[in-house]
């Protein structure tokens, strides 16, 4: 009986064509936004996962400020810590740990053309050694100009800049600068690399880039310079730790974070996992607003439903008629309605699903073939078979419930009324 | 005991501020196997009598049963089975669903009924040959003649082999040839299967085929005349 009902409900759709199609295009529009924005989502947060898991691995966890991932405080601005490197290093389960220390020194370089001695304050980025050998990811790739190299392990009183401050201080590879750290300490580091000058904005050179406040005038030392200039580690701006094969790396960084704190440091460990959860509870939010916008449109479409089904009812009021006298029975009437009013959403639907996924897919690929994204980096296409199914059943449900109340309006019109209907 | 029995009849219903007496006190019976014609002037009350009959509304007051049951007994759900297992309805206008084939149209009644595909498809295709549209069944009614129409209502009707085929003005939207077949054939139908019909009419021609004339006026029965053919 069911399939008769949709046979007669799926033929008075196609029989009011004209009709039909605006509902379903009221239908399809909202579905199409919404599958639409949420595939875009998708796509957002698997480059976003994808980019953290290609940098963190799954072995790594990170040690940063306890108040950066709460996001108390600071609104997630990079701060400071104290802790110590060793006591990390001796957690059970840590293989390797490299870290970032940073502040402000006094800094003097050559003379410039004049014959006058260049000197100020300038950030200064402590770097352990492993970060280029175990942490490769995270440094990126670095450019120097001729002649330079990179921080090696055994080096102490080196220094690495960036060509904007080398021009400051009117230095060259093999030159030295002075940099002063606390009380008296102070080195004379000789100039190793200078990182070429950056092109236009793009400030992808290195990690410690991105993590440190400033940009072009930061000196890159070795950690063991840091060490000499600044004894007390309570100048950390991220420290990276690898587990050893075997170790759940949760557990590794729970270990670390616990026996950390009990020495004092205001930090907390964070994973990849970590990232992710804050990066879906973020995800979390855009979807709830888009689900609102999506609601206001699909209630748009629902009531083009509505009344498509009103007029639907009025004019096939004979019908209905004919029907009750050869035995249908009220709920046999709001069945075949019901139906009608639930194909045209469904219809809207599949359309909308499809054409929203195709607008996601050609976004996607927009992005990735004209934007200037970073090297490797691209927005996955994501066409989420949870959402295709869920947005097919809402959409049924759309139109089905958009339908009710036209249809309990045919069910219950008494038969006589509606055989005299003219 | 009669097929159906009517006593007592009376049916008002509001209309704007006034109230339409449209039956009076109606004593109508009918036999199993009888063809009666029910003729009348506008307002007399042939409308509403055919829905009673029909079982499509129940009387303010009095009773009307069918086989003994009375109608206003029943619960809606089970007047609607009733109807559909008892009662066929043949209209004016012919009232085919447009968007359906003659034999779908025909197969809708055993729908609602809940009998199964093969078999509605049999008995439908079965009863366009027996009303002479065997080469029709595909067609939807709009590619039909009033005549060829009129038959698929037909064998609308008899889908769910109702004891009694209502016909109201059957004839009423055809030109007189076609109309004295389709009169024709609903006699043949009911004298071949014992069918009772129940005829209303304006048009003397059509009357001429029933065993009896009920004449109404002013919602009460005026006259009645039993012919012999």
């Amino acid at each position: 009986m069911i399939t008769e009902f949709f046979r007669l409900a799926s033929q008075n759709v196609l029989h009011r064509k004209l009709r039909s199609i605006l509902a379903v295009l009221g239908v399809l529009i909202g579905i199409m936004a919404v599958v639409m924005l949420i595939s875009f989502g998708l796509s957002l947060r698997g480059l976003m996962t994808g980019q953290i898991s290609k940098v963190f691995g799954v072995d790594t966890f990170m040690i940063v400020d306890q108040d950066v991932f709460s996001g108390r405080g600071h609104g997630g601005a990079v701060k400071e810590y104290a802790l110590d490197l060793e006591t990390l290093q001796g957690v059970e389960g840590v293989k390797s740990v490299a870290a970032v220390r940073q502040r402000t020194a006094f800094v003097q370089g050559g003379a410039n053309v004049e014959g006058k001695v260049q000197q100020g304050f300038f950030p200064v980025l402590g770097l352990s050694p492993e970060l280029e050998t175990e942490f490769a990811a995270f440094t990126g790739d670095l450019v120097f100009e001729e002649g330079g190299r990179e921080i090696e392990d055994t080096d102490v009183e080196v220094a690495v800049i960036r060509r904007e401050l080398a021009d400051r201080l009117a230095v060259r590879v093999g030159d030295t600068v002075l940099i002063a750290g606390e009380k008296s300490n102070e080195i004379q580091a000789k100039v190793i690399g200078i990182l070429a000058a950056s092109e236009e904005e793009e400030e992808d050179q290195g990690f410690a880039m991105g993590a440190s406040a400033s940009s072009s005038d930061t000196i890159y030392i070795p950690y063991a310079a840091m060490d000499r200039l600044w004894p007390e580690g309570n100048d950390f701006l991220v420290t990276l730790a690898r587990v050893l094969p075997g170790y759940d790396v949760d557990d590794v960084a729970d270990r670390a974070e616990t026996v950390l704190k009990a020495e004092g440091s205001r930090v907390s460990a964070v994973t990849s996992g970590d990232i992710t959860s804050v990066i879906d509870e973020f995800m979390t939010y855009i979807n709830i607003f888009l689900a609102g916008l999506a609601g206001i449109s699909l209630l748009v479409g629902g009531v083009g439903v509505m009344n498509t089904m009103f007029t639907s009812v009025l004019e096939r009021t004979k019908d209905i008629g004919v029907m009750k006298a050869v035995g249908a029975k009220n709920r046999h009437i709001l069945a075949i309605f019901l139906i009608e009013s639930g194909l045209i959403g469904l219809l809207g639907g599949l359309i909308g699903t499809l054409l929203g996924l195709g607008a996601a897919g050609l976004v996607c690929w927009l992005i990735n073939t004209f934007a200037n994204l970073p090297q490797g980096v691209a927005f996955p296409f994501v066409a989420s078979p949870v959402l295709i199914v869920t947005t097919l059943l809402g959409a049924f449900a759309l139109g089905a419930v958009s339908g009710l109340w036209p249809a309990r309006r045919a069910a219950r019109m008494p038969v006589v009324d509606a055989l005299r209907y003219e | 005991m009669s097929l159906l029995d009517l006593k007592g009849i009376t049916k008002e219903y509001p209309l704007g501020p006034t109230t339409v007496h449209a039956l009076r006190g109606l004593d109508v019976s009918i036999d199993k196997g009888e063809i009666v014609a029910i003729m009348g002037p506008s307002g007399s009350g042939k409308s509403t009598l055919m829905h009673i009959l029909g079982a499509l509304d129940v009387p303010t007051e009095g009773v009307a049963a069918l086989e003994g049951t009375d109608l206003q007994s029943l619960r809606e759900d089970e007047l609607v089975t009733l109807r559909g297992r008892k009662v066929g309805f043949v209209f004016q206008t012919f009232n085919l669903i447009q968007t359906l084939t003659a034999q779908q149209n025909v197969e809708l009644p055993m729908t609602f009924l809940g009998v199964r595909k093969g078999d509605r498809a049999e008995r439908a295709r079965a009863l366009l040959v027996k009303v002479g549209l065997a080469e029709r069944v595909k067609h939807r009614p709009n590619e039909l003649s009033g005549g060829e129409r009129q038959r698929v209502a037909i064998a609308r009707a008899l889908a769910n082999d109702p004891e009694i085929l209502l016909a109201d003005e059957p004839t009423g939207n055809l030109d007189s040839e076609t109309g004295a077949a389709i009169l024709a054939l609903l006699k043949g139908l009911c004298r071949d299967e014992g069918k009772t019909m129940i005829l209303i009419t304006h048009d003397p021609d059509a009357a001429a085929i029933a065993d009896r004339i009920v004449r109404l006026r002013d919602g009460r029965v005026v006259e009645e005349v039993r012919h012999d053919h």
